[in-house]
């Protein structure tokens, strides 16, 4: 017998008792839907938390003076501790091997000016090496560079949310703004950078798109600090030339500050690779457990589908008896009922993966959880219906092929 | 020799008894015969007509068609013994009803691995043969029951089969189709077919040929119709 002359048996089958197969499938169908779905709610944490952390580079450590109240700040500095300042950015780049580049910063919130508008935000003094360190991209104009930076220019770069509030249709590039004091020139708007949701270590959630950057040579030289306690800088980091000694490095960075800071525990070390390959480390558990979920939600629609089978089997005895009257051989009937087991497994897995892949979309646009489907999920999710099929198709397709003809043929 | 039958005895399991069924039978059937196998139920005549479409195997004895040793078949060999050489017909006609006429006919060919086109034409010739040509997309349940037997019997004859057997052929029917199928049987034979037909009726007996009465599993006469029925 033809494999084609089964797949239209088959079909006629589907067909001609719909609400039947179509519960019959509803098992592989939320299976494969589900497989799919958490498949892409884990893939789409797993990009979110590898941009998240590409933001703070991947070879870099991060040094953060800590948030002290006022009371904790007067107590560190009469405990000697100055806090961060350029002075431990230096001792750091000459002494930790493997130093590719150094970037100190100093931060102070206040408002930004210009004509008659304000934004608060976050001015921050940054040394050029700042930009490709942070994977900053500018969409219009260019970034601080070491001319700025030695000459002290009064210039700045905008945060995409502060150029858009300023300059509506108007190009920035070369109007002034004001800060504290100082009349700045705009050199250079960001591209605008995803919300910063979630705090990693010390740094905390905020809006970077509201900030203002500016040579450190200025701010230091021409702003008054946030406060008279607060530190010379607030974040030095470190880009080493491999991420393999992230940890090592950052043993030796801790290990120089706590003496120049005459232990006072001032400070926070981010080491943003490793969060990531401990938070990967986190998923893989979880997304095991949303894998191991989808799993049984398909074996149980595999084995809705041999219970259906079973039942298919014994209501068309007769059915099976005639084909053995006129010829069929085991391996005939055997084919015959796999086949449909099948037919009813793959359609119910295509619309599986449809239903799955709607579902993805919507748990994007009504949640906050990022998701993304990878063709390799769709490919399991699939593969796996089918041999659901054929695997809980086997058993029933094997009794009726082992039925004898001769009582078969009788059945009533 | 077409059907050589020697010392056949076929015993059924009961529990743990064996309860014999055919005692022990001989019997010849030549190419072209017109045999009626008859006898009352209990009689064995069902069980022989199950080993003589090779639907069942022998207990002991050996079952020679056109001299080959049916008893030592394995379960595919006697699938295609079904599908090449045996043309079922059954008293409740046993047609599948989700399929219609010529679908019908065309399934022992389907199994034999006939290309479709082919199947088409012989089963639209053998519907023919019984005169149902119009009747070919009708599914079983639009037919009378004597269209349907006649499905049946363009079933059995579409492969060209060694013999046509056919098991109470009218028994589901009224008297009247049960003669015009009776009909068919009489010309199908006088086109060369080897007919073998099981029934506990006189009447349908007297049509064939020749007439074997089994009784408690033994043959308890063979002899030839003298006073056969004929139909104008």
């Amino acid at each position: 017998m033809q494999y084609g002359e089964n797949v239209r048996l088959a079909l006629q089958g589907l067909t001609d008792h719909k609400f039947r197969s179509f519960l019959t499938m509803l098992g592989i169908i939320f299976g494969v839907a589900s497989v799919i779905t958490m498949l892409s709610i884990g893939e789409g944490a797993k990009r979110e938390a590898i941009a998240k952390y590409q933001d703070l580079g991947v070879n870099n450590i991060i040094v953060r003076e800590k948030t002290l109240s006022d009371e904790e700040l007067e107590e560190v500095r009469a405990k000697f501790s100055q806090g961060l300042s350029i002075q431990d950015a230096q001792v750091i780049s000459e002494i930790v091997p493997g130093v590719e580049r150094i970037a100190s910063q100093a931060e102070k919130n206040t408002d930004v000016r210009y004509n008659d508008k304000s934004v608060k935000s976050t001015i921050v003094g940054i040394s050029p090496a700042f930009q490709s360190m942070m994977n900053y991209k500018v969409q219009k104009g260019y970034f601080i560079n070491d001319k700025h930076y030695n000459e002290r220019l009064k210039v700045c770069v905008l945060g995409a949310g502060v150029a858009a509030s300023f300059f509506k249709g108007e190009d920035p590039i070369g109007k002034l703004v004001k800060i504290d004091d100082q009349w700045l020139e705009v050199i250079g708007v960001l591209e605008s950078k995803s919300l910063f949701t979630e705090t990693v270590g010390e740094l905390a959630a905020r809006d970077l798109n509201t900030d203002v950057f500016v040579p450190l040579s200025l701010f230091l030289n021409r702003f008054t600090r946030e406060n008279q306690l607060s530190s010379e800088i607030q974040q030095i980091t470190v880009q080493l030339k491999n991420s393999d000694k992230l940890v090592e490095a950052s043993k030796i960075i801790h290990e120089i500050l706590r003496r120049h800071h005459f232990n006072n525990d001032d400070y926070s070390i981010v080491i943003p690779f490793e969060l990531l390959k401990q938070e990967e480390k986190e998923r893989q558990i979880y997304n095991f457990l949303l894998g191991a979920i989808a799993a049984i939600s398909l074996l149980v629609g595999g084995i809705g589908i041999m219970n259906i089978m079973l039942a298919t089997v014994m209501e068309r005895t007769r059915e099976i008896g005639i084909r053995r009257s006129v010829g069929a051989r085991k391996i005939d009937i055997m084919s015959q009922f796999v086949t449909e087991s099948v037919v009813i497994s793959i359609t119910g897995g295509i619309i599986g993966v449809l239903t799955g892949i709607v579902l993805s979309l919507i748990v994007t646009l009504f949640t906050d959880i990022n998701t993304f489907i990878k063709p390799y999920s769709v490919f399991l999710a699939f593969s796996f219906s089918v041999i659901v099929g054929v695997s809980f198709g086997y058993l029933p397709a094997k009794n009726a092929a082992n039925l004898k003809p001769v009582d078969s043929i009788r059945y009533e | 020799m077409l059907i050589e039958i020697k010392e056949l005895k076929k015993n059924y399991l009961l529990g743990d008894v064996e309860i014999p069924v055919i005692h022990g039978i001989n019997l010849n059937i030549e190419k072209n015969e017109y045999v009626a196998i008859m006898g009352p139920s209990g009689s064995g005549k069902s069980t022989l007509m199950n080993i003589l479409g090779c639907l069942d195997t022998v207990s002991s004895g050996h079952y020679y068609f056109n001299e080959m040793d049916v008893s030592t078949l394995d379960d595919d060999a006697l699938s295609i013994m079904r599908n090449k050489e045996i043309g079922f017909i059954f008293q409740n006609f046993n047609l599948l009803p989700r399929l219609n006429a010529i679908q019908n006919v065309e399934l022992p060919l389907v199994y034999a691995g006939t290309p479709s086109t082919e199947r088409k034409e012989k089963a639209l010739r053998a519907l023919n043969r019984v005169g149902l040509s119009d009747r070919v997309n009708h599914k079983p349940a639009e037919l009378s029951g004597g269209q349907r037997q006649r499905v049946a019997i363009a079933r059995a004859l579409v492969t060209n089969p060694g013999i046509l057997l056919a098991d109470e052929p009218t028994g589901a029917l009224d008297s009247k189709t049960g003669v015009e199928i009776m009909r068919l049987f009489e010309e199908l034979h006088t086109e060369g077919n080897t007919i073998i037909l099981i029934t506990h009726e006189q009447e349908i007996a007297n049509y064939a040929h020749r007439n074997i009465y089994l009784k408690d599993g033994m043959i308890h006469s063979d002899k030839i119709n003298s006073d056969k029925t004929i139909i104008f």
